[in-house]
């Protein structure tokens, strides 16, 4: 396993696969089903080659029908191994040679490559075939003929194997179902990939420069950007040495499993990040300014501010009931009320009842303040995350509204509330009007006693007349006292009232604060740290 | 194995050629039919035989012979040579020993190997395309018996009926099928060519007016064939209708590197289209006829929607045909050499296939490396279902594999149902000039000059391909049209998902000033305000004694803000989820629906809709501030004590008709909220009613009016795909049943 792991270090495919394991795992239900699934599947190769022998390079002998892969397969084994035929298609199961045998079964058992299809060239008794020790020459059913639109073993092996040699021919080296279906979807791939233009003895010289020229330029549009193209023959043998070279080079380097992994990661990345985002990354925390505007709205969609003037000017009329001066009031009650003109009943009980009922919030605002939030925030994402943060803002939607006023009917005191004080003032008053009609009494029985003298004052202090200067005195001074209590605790009323105020929405917008921290920024903070997070292992992937 | 039980049946093919009997027989081994070695200028017959195998694995042992072609004249009768007899076993030598030595990996049995691999690809071939089998030996069972009456000519009728999937029901009795075309070979009579001319050009007019806009899964697809349509009856169809018997175009197709610019070069006996080893080679068509017949191509309706060129001028002429007179071909026949069918180059399939599409005769050229490839049987196959007259040439064949590779090939075309098709066979040589040796195609060209030189067999050919060509057009039309009609179910689906999301989005708005969720928050609080202080009370005022002041007109405009804010949240939010909810319902429809969902600004409500929701609701609000004033006369009774304001009447109407609802409307007195006793306290229980009824209906209208203005962008973005025409599908229904009638 020494060998995997340096590999790994030297280049870097095992943090780039588990970058992309990261992006896989992310992106579930963000990206593209058909990418998640070629992602998952590149994973799940990776990891099974990484896992078997890195001494082995795969090499995949594919082509079109009649191209003449058998033979190649045969003239580079030196046997007589796959069958080769004239009658179209011949080859039907994959045969494997293998240089080499040590550990190479778990791998031909991954290749699923049948037990009786697998031969074995053991390297040390054939002179000169020792630099070809490590190769698993596998000879590909076709992928052209009718017999392969149902049976998917070539395009299977094409995609697993570390190194893929196209075997072509004079005759159908430009085949779309060699060029669009396989080499344009692996550019990038040129490093373990060889073209063999194979039956060049049928061309002159001339001929086959010209279809090598041909070739090459052809791949090169394709996004080849280096074609390694070998010319051979397996009629005269020409080529074939050449090919063995460029085997033997591969097999040598041992590289080859890492370079496809590589390749196939590269495309699957350059896939991927086709549409990067403006900004790949975003604030994972909610700034302050929006935290500000969002409390804002949803104070509004409670009424906030709206609750604060209503408890102003409630509080205000209401004392009026218990600290104002009593004789105001008796004197507007001697006033005809329409309410009662109208037969309208308890209005008044109703009104009560009202200014009693609590708290609540708008649900239509309170999701239009979530809304407003998420916008906001995912502007620049791509579509498919702005969607995700405005889930993930309204994942509790549902019960915002709810658990907004069972916050908020605790801190707001109902309108109908009644502070002791008050109680303190209306005794005070009606002391105060006890003291009127006593003096009121005073002054009359001075006057019959001692102005008209209807009989014997009870009393001395009933008599005497010199009194009465004093006695209208104090009557004057307790409606005046009176009067200026009710004045002067309507404006303390007032007074207080603004500053329950201030303390009830300073209040009231900490506990709303709260409320939307947990159960909108929170989800939308999650959501954002999971964009940057799906975003770093994209690019930590793309290397 | 090798002993399959087979078949065999003794028969002595016979038959008369024109004036000279000729006689052939050809010799049968048991086991292995013999494959007809065509040597030139030798008339041949041979049996046509299906066996039947119960055995598929085994090989090579299926026969396939080429139908006989008989120039006419009196020819040497030459039996067949029967070739060496191959042992029946697999052509592929058996794995040298070496393999055995080696075989340590795989401890399987060595036996079979190679055997086995074949026999697998063979079963897979053969399960494909074993459909056709049986009808082909029905259908070869009726050749035979009419080829040993028939004349050559008409044996190569006999062929074409057979093949000819569509028309050939009763193949059995295909004797009385050829009385019946002669009759037909006859210039049609005037009315029955105008009704057939009309038909088409009514078919024509319906085809054109298909439009697939909407991207679902095969409008691609649709839209091509709907061009290939057009182009057939404008390029072949039409023009053909008119001059069943003018010259007859052969086109030459098949996989790039085939050969078929070197089959048109040697046949037309001068370099006229280009040969190479680059592929692919040839990327316009070339048209080569005899130097007579060159004015009726350059000039004719066959291919009018094709430009004419003396020479080719670089390959971006697409929608261009190279013409090329020589004189060494023989007259009435033109050979069309048309790019390949498989290239890299995708823009020559489309070319390809439109030259085929106006040809009356197919020449498939396939290979020894090629005959498997899925691309040219997929050519077969489109040859079967249009009828088209096919010829195959088998090229570049080496000789001494030429046995094995025929008789396969043969087999594949027997179980594919294509085994009465003629068929040549040309040797891999060496090619000079890009031209074969003459002694190569000399049957071919005996083929064509037969074709030329025979009016009443070409006729009959031309015929078969356009009849098959109008067969086709049963199955391929109705596939249109049908197409159509699934675009034109996806937008009405797709209409429907935005009426549902937004008649949602109403329901919402109606539920909502219903069950008092309006009547919360701000508000709720504007509300208890206005109460609490006293300004409710103080809106009525008693004709005695009337002061005319006005207590908190702030605190009642703060309330009618509030309510008209809260109102405004509520649509914004109903619009915000149905714009959601449209391009969620879009996204669910397969393929187009998708492609819609993605144009910009249809996720969120259009931008002026808050000004045009602000709008609506000071509309409305004015508009039950003047029913309040109209309609809502006070009770004579009240209105002695009582005058009240009608701004503020009306704000404590809405207020009780979205925060309250309206089931207490209908209540007793003294019972409901506060806001509706107060209001039927004045105004009294009808009058009440009948308002609230009205203010909510207008509500409502005004609301959908906005609804239907944020529809309309929805609409449009359908729209902007182009609307299908739902007509379009029944008018080409109707002209292909016209076309029916008239033929």
């Amino acid at each position: 396993m020494s060998v995997v792991s340096t590999a790994h270090l030297q280049y870097g495919l095992g943090p780039r696969l588990a970058a992309l394991a990261r992006v896989v795992e992310l992106g579930h239900g963000r990206l593209d089903p058909a990418l998640l699934t070629d992602g998952g599947q590149l994973l799940l190769r990776a990891g099974d080659r990484l896992k078997l022998s890195a001494e082995h390079t795969v090499v995949a002998l594919a082509g079109g029908t009649g191209s003449g892969k058998s033979s190649l397969f045969n003239a580079v084994s030196g046997l007589e191994l796959s069958p080769i035929g004239v009658r179209r298609p011949t080859t039907a199961r994959t045969h494997a040679c293998v240089w080499g045998l040590d550990g190479a079964g778990p791998l031909l058992d991954w290749l699923q490559i049948q037990w009786r299809h697998r031969f074995a060239r053991a390297s040390a008794l054939d002179k000169g075939e020792s630099r070809l020790h490590g190769l698993i020459l596998l000879d590909l059913p076709d992928h052209d003929s009718i017999r392969a639109l149902t049976d998917p073993e070539a395009d299977r092996l094409i995609q697993v194997a570390d190194l893929v040699v196209w075997v072509l021919d004079p005759q159908k080296y430009a085949d779309a179902s060699v060029h669009r279906r396989y080499v344009a979807e692996l550019t990038g791939h040129d490093a373990v990939t060889v073209f063999v233009l194979n039956q060049a003895d049928r061309l002159t010289p001339e001929e086959r420069a010209e279809c090598v020229a041909d070739l090459e330029d052809l791949l090169r549009r394709e996004g080849v950007t280096v074609p390694r193209v070998v010319a051979t023959s397996t009629t005269t043998g020409m080529g074939i040495d050449d090919l063995k070279a460029v085997l033997a080079e591969s097999v040598a380097a041992r590289r080859a499993a890492y370079q496809r992994l590589e390749a196939d990661l590269d495309r699957l990345m350059a896939r991927l990040t086709k549409e990067m985002p403006d900004v790949p990354r975003v604030d994972p925390t909610v700034d302050d300014v929006r935290r500000g505007g969002l409390t804002d709205a949803l104070c509004d969609a409670v009424g906030v501010s709206a609750l604060g003037e209503a408890m102003e000017n409630v509080y205000g009329v209401r004392s009026a009931d218990w600290v104002g001066w009593p004789f105001a009031r008796w004197a507007a009650k001697l006033r005809p009320d329409p309410a009662s003109s109208l037969r309208l009943g308890g209005v008044k009980d109703d009104i009560r009842e009202l200014v009693g009922s609590s708290v609540s919030a708008q649900p239509a605002e309170v999701d239009n303040a979530v809304h407003a939030l998420a916008d906001g925030l995912a502007a620049g994402m791509p579509q498919v995350w702005r969607q995700g943060v405005l889930e993930a803002a309204r994942s509790r939607s549902a019960d915002l509204p709810g658990a907004l006023t069972n916050e908020l009917a605790e801190a707001a005191p109902p309108l109908n509330r009644v502070p002791a004080w008050w109680w303190l003032l209306k005794i005070w008053q009606y002391l105060l009007v006890v003291m009127f009609a006593a003096g009121l009494g005073w002054a009359g029985a001075v006057l019959a006693y001692g102005v008209f003298e209807v009989g014997r004052p009870p009393a001395a202090v009933l008599g005497d007349v010199g009194v009465l200067p004093w006695v209208g005195l104090m009557l004057l001074s307790v409606v005046g006292l009176g009067l200026l209590t009710g004045l002067a605790s309507r404006n303390f009323v007032v007074l207080e009232a603004g500053k329950e105020r201030e303390r009830l929405e300073l209040d009231m917008r900490r506990r709303v604060g709260g409320v939307a921290h947990d159960m909108v920024i929170t989800p939308v903070e999650g959501e954002l740290n999971r964009y940057n997070e799906f975003y770093g292992a994209l690019g930590a992937a793309r290397r | 194995m090798k002993s399959a039980a087979r078949k065999t049946p003794d028969h002595t093919p016979a038959r008369s050629a024109a004036g000279a009997v000729t006689e052939e027989s050809a010799i049968e081994e048991p086991g292995v039919q013999e494959f007809g070695v065509q040597e030139p200028g030798v008339q041949e017959s041979a049996a046509e035989e299906s066996a039947i195998e119960e055995q598929p694995e085994n090989p090579g042992e299926q026969t396939a012979v080429f139908p006989a072609i008989g120039d006419g004249g009196p020819v040497p009768m030459r039996p067949v040579l029967p070739r060496p007899d191959l042992p029946p076993a697999p052509a592929p030598s058996p794995a040298p020993p070496e393999a055995e030595r080696d075989r340590d990996v795989g401890g399987d049995g060595a036996d079979g190997t190679d055997g086995d691999e074949i026999t697998v690809g063979d079963e897979v071939a053969s399960g494909e395309i074993a459909a056709g089998d049986e009808a082909s030996e029905a259908e070869t069972a009726g050749a035979e018996t009419a080829s040993t009456e028939a004349t050559v000519g008409e044996t190569a009728d006999d062929e074409t009926t057979a093949g000819d999937e569509v028309a050939a029901e009763d193949v059995a009795s295909s004797g009385d099928a050829e009385a019946g075309r002669r009759v037909r070979e006859m210039p049609l009579p005037e009315p029955v060519s105008e009704a057939l001319t009309n038909a088409l050009n009514q078919l024509r007019g319906a085809v054109k007016g298909l439009h697939f806009g909407l991207d679902v899964p095969g409008a691609q697809e649709a839209r091509k064939a709907q061009s290939a349509v057009l182009a057939q009856l404008d390029d072949y169809v039409i023009p053909r209708v008119h001059m069943s018997t003018a010259p007859a175009l052969v086109a030459v197709a098949g996989s790039t590197g085939a050969g078929k610019s070197t089959l048109v070069n040697t046949l037309a006996g001068q370099q006229v289209s280009r040969t190479g080893v680059r592929r692919p080679t040839t990327s316009i068509p070339v048209l080569v006829c005899h130097p007579d017949d060159r004015d009726w191509y350059a000039t004719g309706d066959l291919l009018a929607g094709v430009t004419r060129l003396a020479e080719p001028a670089g390959d971006t002429a697409s929608g261009s045909v190279v013409l090329v007179p020589a004189p060494r071909l023989p007259q009435g026949v033109a050979l069309l050499d048309t790019p390949d069918i498989d290239s890299v180059v995708e823009e020559h399939h489309d070319v390809a296939h439109r030259m085929l599409d106006a040809a009356d005769l197919w020449v498939f050229v396939t290979t020894a490396a090629r005959y498997a490839d899925a691309p040219s049987w997929g050519l077969l196959r489109r040859a079967k279902e249009r009828g088209a007259r096919l010829v195959i040439v088998l090229s570049r064949v080496p000789k001494r594999s030429r046995e094995v590779i025929v008789k396969h090939f043969g087999r594949m075309l027997d179980e594919y149902g294509l085994g009465e098709v003629e068929r040549f066979v040309i040797n891999e040589t060496a090619v000079g000039e890009g031209r074969l040796p003459e002694a190569e195609i000399a049957e071919l060209r005996l083929w064509l000059a037969e074709l030329s030189i025979d009016d009443e067999r070409r006729t009959a050919a031309v015929q078969a391909t356009l009849n098959g060509v109008l067969n086709s057009f049963r199955a391929r039309l109705p596939a249109l049209a049908r197409h159509l009609e699934t675009q034109v179910a996806l937008r009405a689906d797709l209409r429907s998902d935005v009426d549902a999301a937004f008649t949602g989005a109403l329901t919402e708005i109606d539920e909502a000033t219903r069950n008092g969720s309006l009547l919360r928050g701000e508000v709720l609080a504007r509300w208890q305000d206005f109460a609490g202080s006293g300004d409710l009370m103080r809106t009525l005022q008693l004709r005695r004694g009337a002061k005319g002041h006005h207590h908190g007109p702030e605190r009642m405009r703060a309330l009618k803000g509030a309510l008209r804010a809260g109102l405004e949240s509520l649509i914004a939010s109903a619009i915000q989820r149905a714009a959601e909810d449209v391009v969620a319902r879009w996204r669910q429809r397969a393929g187009a629906g998708d492609r819609l969902a993605a144009t910009p600004g249809l996720g969120r409500p259009a931008d002026d809709v808050v000004r045009r929701t602000a709008r609506t609701i000071t509309a409305w609000q004015e508009h039950v501030t003047e029913l309040i004033r109209t309609e809502g006369v006070t009770k004579r009774s009240v209105a002695k004590v009582v005058s009240f304001d009608a701004d503020s009447l009306s704000l404590i109407f809405m207020v009780g008709l979205l925060g309250y609802g309206p089931t207490d409307v209908t209540a007793g007195d003294g019972k409901g909220a506060l806001p509706q006793r107060m209001l039927r306290g004045l105004l009294g229980a009808e009058s009440l009613r009948s308002i609230s009824a009205k203010a909510r209906s207008d509500l409502r209208a005004r609301v959908g009016l906005l609804f239907d203005e944020e529809t309309l962008r929805y609409v449009d973005a359908l729209d902007s795909v182009g609307i299908p025409d739902e007509a379009a599908a029944t008018r080409l229904y109707q002209a292909t049943y016209n076309l029916e009638v008239a033929r």
